[in-house]
């Protein structure tokens, strides 16, 4: 549906983006997972034809994007990661007016019903919430029944209960058969919405596989945590039964990464009652899509 | 695209309409303005103050009448001096109107086939000053016929006025309340508007939609043309009701002005949102630009006031002329023929800066 090839973008002398290539399958949802500044809305504005590109090739539902951007703006509906609606007009009027820009739209009544904004209709932009606020630039952004949609950064900012509600709803839009290119930087939303993940940092690809595939990747499986100021026994660490590597994280965290959890926890207890150090705060878990980052870039994703 | 323009120009009124800012700024503060202004400078019969010399070349009995009427006529000021100096700080701005009464006055008043002729002389270019001035000669001279004479007019005046009625000061206000409304509605509110609709990306939403600038900026211009033309509309009614204040002139001609002066000070405001580095610095740029048009574009003082290196500066913007078309048409009934200086420089303006502004118009920030 999508294909990306040697896509740059400079500002100056930075590379925001450095020549990434990938392809998005019809029907799937993508997602671009990467921190603020890793040149994910740089990327997709290249794609949505808002940004001019200084090298590369992008192609959108056979649409040269780069040419023939009046077509592709027919065939492609986007919300970006800022608002970007009139605080002053009610949800009704704000849907009105963006589809006036298509030649064909749906009907109101079909997106308000669909996004859930039926008791909003009359409420000004300026008083919804933020879960309304970006259902509504969700339900104009498919206004006029688009194949390819773009959603940056759909639920920075919202709380958990508005956040699984928009996940609902981009899963309802990959069921009506559209394709789905979402940028993030929550790993919770890559693993859940995504079919595939771009894991981007320093304007380049890291990583893309599915989210299992990636996490399946990673050297070992599981992770235990614990702060330690002191650093004199990290080499003692390595020698523990199952462990593979040893990470000193920010706050002075260490982490093992084993593929012997039991093994492991094991051989620490002793080491600690030996060497009277607390094991306050431990936590162990199996890898995520945090690690993956982790492993890719040398440092976390959320912070 | 019809139907995006129509519904670009209904958002544009609603977001007006709703915006209580953007209505108390543009539609109370020049009532305000006006009311403020009025009752303060204008009293009630106080009338526009004119600086006249009078230069009395026959000294017969009939003509130092004439003088002592003159200098009795309301919103005279006489000041006395010789013709030579009185002409000269009529050249400099210092005096508005001089009027010689010739030798042979007094013998002509007195002939039954002579006429008596006075000669006035005042700046032509000030269309408003020079129209008062005549007006105020003309009641005078009138008055005087009227008495000594009980049908036949006996003394013709050279330079007649078009209007007749006596002028205060808030006639020479309002349409310049009125040029300051269109002014900071549109180079102001555009800037600002424009700005902050690029800064939270609501033009870069736009621009990703099949909807072209052009159809986008017609709705603009529309929207705004008609609420201009509704605020004018409201501003003049509440003039005449509360002040008395008429228009002389056609209503047509005034509303081509109001809309030749929309147009320009929106394209402006366009080059304004478009040039400025940063969204947060076009409301600033755009002030910088219309706070010394304030002062000097006659809206509440005439530019005549003004020190003569300041003058040249007056000519060139646009808000000056903006201010004699719509002062022209309501006072004095001036017509396209009479107004063909700001006719021609608004248009100028207006055809340069929208070609400067459909060229600079971007969606996005930089």
């Amino acid at each position: 549906m999508i294909q990306v090839q040697n896509l740059t973008k400079r500002y100056g002398n930075q590379t925001v983006v450095d020549h990434i290539s990938f392809e998005v399958r019809e029907g799937e949802i993508f997602g671009m997972l990467g921190p603020n500044g890793a040149g994910k809305t740089t990327t997709m504005e290249m794609m949505e034809g808002l940004r001019d590109s200084d090298e590369g090739k992008i192609k959108i539902a056979g649409v040269d994007a780069k040419k023939q951007k009046k077509k592709l703006k027919q065939q492609i509906g986007m919300q970006l990661q800022s608002t970007s609606l009139f605080d002053y007009l009610t949800v009704r009027e704000s849907i009105e007016l963006y589809a006036s820009f298509y030649p064909h739209s749906q009907t109101v009544e079909e997106l308000l019903v669909a996004f859930d904004l039926v008791e909003k209709e009359k409420t000004w932009v300026k008083h919804l919430s933020g879960g309304q606020r970006q259902r509504l630039a969700i339900a104009i952004a498919v206004v006029h029944d688009p194949k390819v949609i773009f959603l940056d950064e759909p639920t920075t900012g919202l709380d958990p209960a508005a956040r699984r509600s928009l996940w609902d709803i981009v899963l309802k839009l990959r069921e009506e058969g559209r394709t789905i290119f979402l940028s993030t930087h929550y790993m919770e939303e890559a693993e859940i919405l995504c079919d595939r993940i771009a894991i981007m940092d320093h304007g380049k690809i890291l990583a893309l596989d599915t989210p299992r595939e990636l996490i399946r990747q990673l050297a070992t499986t599981s992770r235990v945590e614990f702060p330690l100021i002191d650093r004199a026994y990290d080499e003692k660490f390595s020698t523990l039964a199952g462990v593979k590597k040893v990470v000193r994280l920010e706050k002075n965290l260490i982490q093992l990464h084993t593929d012997q959890l039991a093994e492991t926890l094991q051989d620490l207890i002793p080491l600690a009652n030996s060497y009277q150090f607390p094991l306050d705060g431990i936590s162990t878990r199996t890898a995520t899509l945090e690690d993956v980052f982790l492993e890719h870039t040398g440092k976390r994703l959320s912070q | 695209m019809m139907k995006a323009y129509l519904q670009l120009v209904k958002a544009q009124l609603l977001l007006f309409a709703r915006n209580k800012n953007s209505f108390i700024w543009s539609l109370l503060l020049p009532v305000f303005m006006m009311i403020a202004l009025g009752t303060l400078l204008g009293g009630d019969n106080e009338q526009f103050a004119l600086e006249v010399s009078i230069i009395d070349r026959d000294n017969s009995v009939s003509s130092k009448e004439l003088v002592q009427a003159l200098k009795k006529a309301p919103g005279v000021t006489t000041v006395d001096q010789s013709e030579k100096n009185a002409l000269a700080s009529l050249k400099k701005n210092e005096l508005q109107m001089v009027i010689v009464v010739p030798r042979g006055f007094g013998t002509a008043m007195a002939s039954k086939t002579e006429k008596a002729v006075v000669t006035v002389y005042q700046d032509q270019g000030n269309l408003s000053t020079s129209k008062i001035g005549t007006a105020i000669v003309a009641g005078t001279i009138d008055e005087i016929n009227k008495k000594i004479v009980n049908f036949q007019p006996r003394i013709d005046i050279k330079e007649k006025g078009i209007s007749t009625h006596q002028l205060k000061y808030m006639d020479f206000l309002v349409p310049g309340i009125l040029a300051l409304l269109i002014m900071s509605n549109n180079l102001n509110g555009v800037a600002a508007q424009i700005a902050s609709w690029r800064e939270r990306s609501i033009l870069r939403r736009m621009q990703g939609t099949p909807l072209s600038s052009g159809t986008f900026i017609a709705g603009q211009m529309t929207a705004r043309i008609l609420i201009n033309v509704v605020q004018a509309f409201v501003v003049i009614l509440i003039a005449h009701f509360i002040f008395g204040v008429n228009v002389y002139g056609s209503w047509g001609t005034l509303l081509f002005f109001v809309l030749l002066g929309t147009l320009t000070f929106m394209s402006i405001g366009f080059i304004v949102a478009s040039l400025a580095k940063t969204p947060e610095s076009a409301s600033p740029i755009a002030g910088l630009i219309s706070f010394p048009m304030m002062f000097i574009g006659g809206i509440f003082f005439p530019v005549r006031q003004l020190p003569d290196f300041l003058q040249i500066v007056v000519q060139a913007i646009p808000i000056g002329h903006l201010t004699t078309a719509l002062r022209g048409v309501m006072n004095n009934g001036a017509t396209f023929a009479t107004l063909q200086v700001p006719l021609w420089i608004l248009l100028t303006w207006f055809i340069v800066s929208f070609t400067v502004a459909a060229l600079t118009f971007r969606w996005d920030v930089k």
